[in-house]
C-alpha cells in the first residue's frame, strides 16, 4: 500500500545544539572590530582601504578557488572574510594594494584552499601569508618606515625595534597603560591591546576560541619574558612590555586559536599555547626578527599533529549488553 | 537543548524526571491489525511453524521452525494475514507477520506458558518471556563464555525525554519487587542492583534490591557507564572481576516478568512515552505490534510530508518511513518532529574545532576518527582511532559545528567491519 505522504528518514541524533561554522566565524569577525575600529580612527582612510581590500580580495580568491576546484561555494561560512580581516589587522596602514592582494592570495589559495579548504590547512592561513610576505618584501612591514608620514602625540618608534636595538632602557617611556590603550605604532588591528583583550575574552566566554590555548600562550610569554628580564634587566624588557607590544595579544587570541591548525585535547592545548609564547619571546630576544609571533605560530602549527597525540585513555568497550 | 551562551561550558543534557503529576497512560486500541517483526531472515519464513490463515492466540509464540531461535509474542489473538520479508536497520533481514485481530470479546489467551511453567525457571523464562515488553534478554545466562555475577535493573531511561521506566518505579515498585524476587530465584544471583535517578531513590528502597543512584546528565544511564561508575566499588573489591559479569534488565521487563510468573498471564502491553510535535509528553499503553497510525490517531496527531517520526529517543532512536511501523517490545518512546524542527546536516569537512572530543564520555578521538571514517578506512579507524570504544550516545553529532553525521558514519563502519569479519570466518 503506498504511503499517503513521505516522512523524513535520517540517522540519529535528531537534535542539534544549533552551532554552525558561520555563526562562529561571524562572532570572531565581530570581536575583531573592537581592535580594528581604533586602527581606523588612528590611521584613517588608508587603514580602511587596506582592511576592505583585504577582506574583499580574500573572499574573491575563495570564490575563484571554489570555481576552479568545482567545490560548493563556501564564502557563506565567513571564514574567507575572517582570514582576510586577520591578515589586514597585521599590516601597517600604508601597505601598497598589490601587497594586500598577493597576501590574500597566499592566505586563501596557498594557506587554505590547496589543502582542500577549511579544516585541511596545517598552518594558520593568514600567518603563512604574513611569513611569506615578511621574507619577500620585508621593507613594507617596517613600521617605523611605513608610518613615517603620520603625526602622533606619542613616541612614534615601534617599541619592539627600540628594545631590540637599544635595550630595555629605551622603552621606559612606554607605560603599560599607554601600551594597553594603543598609544604605540603597530599593525592596523594589533596595537590596541584593550580592544584585543575585550574581544578575546568575549570569544573565550562564548567558546568560539579555546581559552586553554590563549591563556597558556599569554602565560608562556609572561614567564619567558620575566626570566629573560630577570637574567639581564638591561638588555631584555619586562614581561608586561612583551605582552602588550607587537602581535602578542593578537597572536594569543586570533592566531594560535585557529581550529584546524591547533590541538583539541586539554594538555596538548596547554603545551601548544605555552610553547608559542615561549618561542615568541625567544625569537624577539635572541633571534634575528623584531617580532617573533608569526614564526612562533608557524612553528607550533608544525608541532600540532604530534602533541595532539597526548590524549586521555579511552574507556574501552568492556561488555556486550543486549 | 541549545548551545549555552557561555560556550566554554560543556553542554549539559539531562534526562527527563518523571513529574509528580504524570497522568495515567492512555490505552491505545488496536484498530484491525498488529504486526510483529521477527529477527529472522525472510527465507526462513517458509519454515515458520504457522502459515497465512492460521489462528493464533494472545501470548502465543510466533517463531521459525528452529525452536531455539528468536520469537515474538502475539499480543492479540487473530488470524495471520501476511508473512513478508522486512528490511530493518542496516539492511538487517527480518520477517514481518501481520495478524488480523479478533474482536475484544473473542480474545483467547494462550495457555501454554501457564501449563508448562508451574514453577519459575530460567529455561521457561528464556522460552516464553523474551518477547515481553521491555525485551528481557536471558541469553547472557546461557552464554558459556560468561559467568554472570550481578544483575542491574535499569530504572533509568535509555534516552532523553522518556519517562517510561521511571513510571514503573514510581507507580509499581511492588511488581518490580516481585520481578526481582523471581529473577533471584531463577538465576540464583543475589546481587541485584536497582539503578534509579536521584528523585526515585526513596521509592526504590522498597524493591529489596541494592539501590544505586545514576546521575541525571546524559549519557550516565548508558549500561556501560553504569557498570563503570556505579559498580566501581564492587569491581575494586573483587566481587566482580570483569564488567562482562553483569546482566541488564529494564524496570519494565522485570515488572512484566514478575507478573508473568505470578499470574500465569503474559503482560503484552508496551508502555511508551509519546512526544507530540508541540513537545507535549504523554504516556501510552499499546499492545506490542500496534501500528503507529493507531497511536497517532489515539493522540489526535496529524503527520504530513517531510515530518519525522522517531522510535526511541532524540539521541539514539530510529527514524521510521511508514506509519504502519509497529510498536516493538523495546520501543520506549515515539517522538514526532515537525519538518520545521528538523536540524539540517551537511557534508562540510571537519574543521577540527574539537567540540566532539571534549564532549565524548569515553574519550574517543572523534576528530581523528571522523577523518578515517569519511575516507572509509574502517580498519584503520578501529585500530588507530578507538572505533570500538564508542558507546553510541550521539553527543559528538549533537555538538558538531560542521554538522557531520558522525554517528551515522560510526554505525556504518561498525556494521561494515562486522560483515567483513563474518565473511572472513565463513570463507
Amino acid at each position: 500500500m503506498p504511503e499517503p505522504f513521505k516522512l523524513t528518514v535520517s540517522h540519529a541524533p535528531f537534535r542539534h545544539n544549533g552551532s554552525r561554522i558561520s555563526i562562529k566565524n561571524y562572532n570572531i569577525l565581530a570581536a575583531t572590530l573592537l581592535a580594528v575600529i581604533p586602527g581606523l580612527l588612528v590611521y584613517g582612510g588608508a587603514a580602511l582601504s587596506v582592511v576592505t581590500l583585504s577582506v574583499s580580495t580574500a573572499m574573491i580568491w575563495e570564490l575563484v578557488m571554489n570555481y576552479l576546484t568545482r567545490r560548493p561555494y563556501s564564502i557563506g561560512d565567513g571564514n574567507a572574510a575572517l582570514m582576510g580581516m586577520l591578515f589586514a589587522m597585521m599590516l601597517p596602514a600604508t601597505t601598497p594594494w598589490w601587497v594586500v592582494v598577493v597576501g590574500t592570495f597566499f592566505t586563501i589559495v596557498i594557506g587554505k584552499q590547496i589543502y582542500g579548504g577549511l579544516g585541511g590547512n596545517p598552518f594558520h592561513p593568514a600567518v603563512l601569508a604574513m611569513a611569506v610576505l615578511m621574507l619577500s618584501w620585508g621593507g613594507y612591514f617596517d613600521f617605523n618606515a611605513a608610518l613615517v608620514d603620520y603625526q602622533f602625540d606619542f613616541n612614534p618608534v615601534y617599541p619592539l625595534v627600540l628594545v631590540k636595538s637599544f635595550g630595555s632602557g629605551a622603552v621606559e617611556g612606554f607605560s603599560a597603560i599607554d601600551l594597553l590603550l594603543g598609544r604605540q605604532v603597530g599593525g592596523i588591528g594589533t596595537f590596541c591591546g584593550l580592544g584585543l583583550v575585550i574581544g578575546g575574552v568575549y570569544l573565550m566566554l562564548r567558546g568560539y576560541i579555546r581559552w586553554e590555548i590563549s591563556c597558556s600562550f599569554i602565560a608562556g610569554i609572561l614567564v619567558t619574558a620575566f626570566l629573560f628580564h630577570h637574567a639581564n634587566p638591561e638588555a631584555y624588557a619586562g614581561a608586561g612590555f612583551h605582552l602588550l607590544t607587537g602581535y602578542s595579544l593578537f597572536g594569543a587570541f586570533y592566531l594560535a586559536t585557529e581550529d584546524s591548525s591547533s590541538p583539541v585535547n586539554f594538555i596538548p592545548m596547554l603545551i601548544y599555547g605555552a610553547l608559542g609564547g615561549f618561542l615568541t619571546v625567544l625569537i624577539r630576544n635572541i633571534g634575528a626578527y623584531v617580532d617573533g609571533v608569526v614564526f612562533a605560530i608557524l612553528l607550533i602549527n608544525l608541532t600540532n599533529p604530534l602533541i595532539d597525540k597526548i590524549r586521555p585513555k579511552t574507556l574501552r568497550k568492556v561488555i556486550n549488553y543486549a | 537543548m541549545k548551545r549555552s551562551f557561555f560556550g566554554f561550558i560543556k553542554p549539559r543534557l539531562t534526562y527527563e524526571a518523571i513529574a509528580d503529576t504524570q497522568a495515567e497512560p492512555a490505552y491505545v486500541q488496536v484498530s484491525e491489525k498488529i504486526r510483529l517483526l521477527l529477527d529472522q531472515p525472510a527465507e526462513h519464513a517458509a519454515e515458520i511453524v504457522l502459515s497465512v490463515g492460521d489462528h493464533v492466540k494472545s501470548g502465543q509464540r510466533i517463531q521459525t521452525a528452529d525452536d531455539a531461535g528468536e520469537y515474538e509474542l502475539s499480543s492479540k489473538s487473530g488470524n495471520i494475514t501476511d508473512i513478508v520479508p522486512y528490511l530493518g536497520m542496516m539492511q538487517k533481514r527480518m520477517t514481518a507477520v501481520t495478524i488480523a485481530v479478533d474482536p475484544e470479546s473473542a480474545q483467547t489467551p494462550d495457555e501454554t506458558f501457564k501449563q508448562e511453567s508451574p514453577a519459575p525457571t530460567l529455561e521457561s523464562a528464556a522460552r516464553f518471556l523474551q518477547g515481553l515488553p521491555g525485551k528481557p534478554d536471558f541469553s547472557p545466562f546461557f552464554d558459556p563464555g560468561k559467568l554472570i555475577k550481578a544483575i542491574v535493573v535499569l530504572g533509568v531511561e535509555r534516552d532523553l525525554m522518556a519517562v517510561t521506566n521511571q513510571y514503573f518505579i514510581k507507580t509499581g515498585i511492588e511488581s518490580i519487587k516481585t520481578g526481582i524476587d523471581v529473577l533471584r530465584k531463577i538465576t540464583g544471583i543475589h546481587n541485584v542492583v536497582l539503578a534509579v535517578p536521584e528523585h526515585l531513590v526513596q521509592v526504590a528502597g522498597a524493591s529489596g534490591a541494592g539501590v544505586k543512584t545514576v546521575d541525571s546528565e546524559y549519557p550516565a544511564s548508558h549500561p556501560q557507564l553504569i557498570v563503570r561508575h556505579i559498580l566501581a566499588d564492587e569491581m575494586k573489591s573483587g566481587d566482580l572481576s570483569a564488567p562482562a559479569d553483569v546482566a541488564f534488565f529494564s524496570a519494565e521487563a522485570v515488572s512484566a516478568m514478575g507478573a508473568a510468573f505470578n499470574t500465569g498471564q503474559l503482560p503484552l502491553n508496551k508502555l511508551l512515552t509519546f512526544i507530540s510535535k508541540d513537545g507535549n509528553k504523554r504516556l501510552a499503553c499499546a499492545p506490542i505490534g500496534t501500528p503507529l497510525k493507531d497511536i497517532l490517531e489515539a493522540f489526535n496527531e496529524t503527520v504530513q510530508d517531510a515530518d519525522r517520526i522517531i522510535f526511541g529517543g532524540p539521541m539514539t532512536g530510529t527514524a521510521v518511513y511508514s506509519i504502519d511501523e509497529p510498536v516493538q517490545p523495546d520501543t520506549d518512546m515515539i517522538m514526532i518532529q515537525d519538518r520545521s524542527q528538523i536540524p539540517e546536516s551537511a557534508d562540510i569537512a571537519c574543521i577540527n574545532c574539537g567540540e566532539c572530543v571534549r564532549v565524548c564520555p569515553v574519550n574517543v578521538p572523534v576528530n581523528i576518527l571522523v577523518r578515517l571514517l569519511e575516507a572509509e578506512k574502517y580498519e584503520a579507524a578501529a585500530s588507530e582511532a578507538e572505533l570500538d570504544a564508542c558507546i553510541e550516545c550521539g553527543l559528538c553529532t549533537y555538538v558538531c559545528e560542521s554538522r557531520i553525521p558522525i554517528f551515522q558514519h560510526i554505525k556504518l563502519a561498525k556494521h561494515t567491519l562486522e560483515r567483513m569479519k563474518a565473511e572472513e570466518s565463513n570463507a
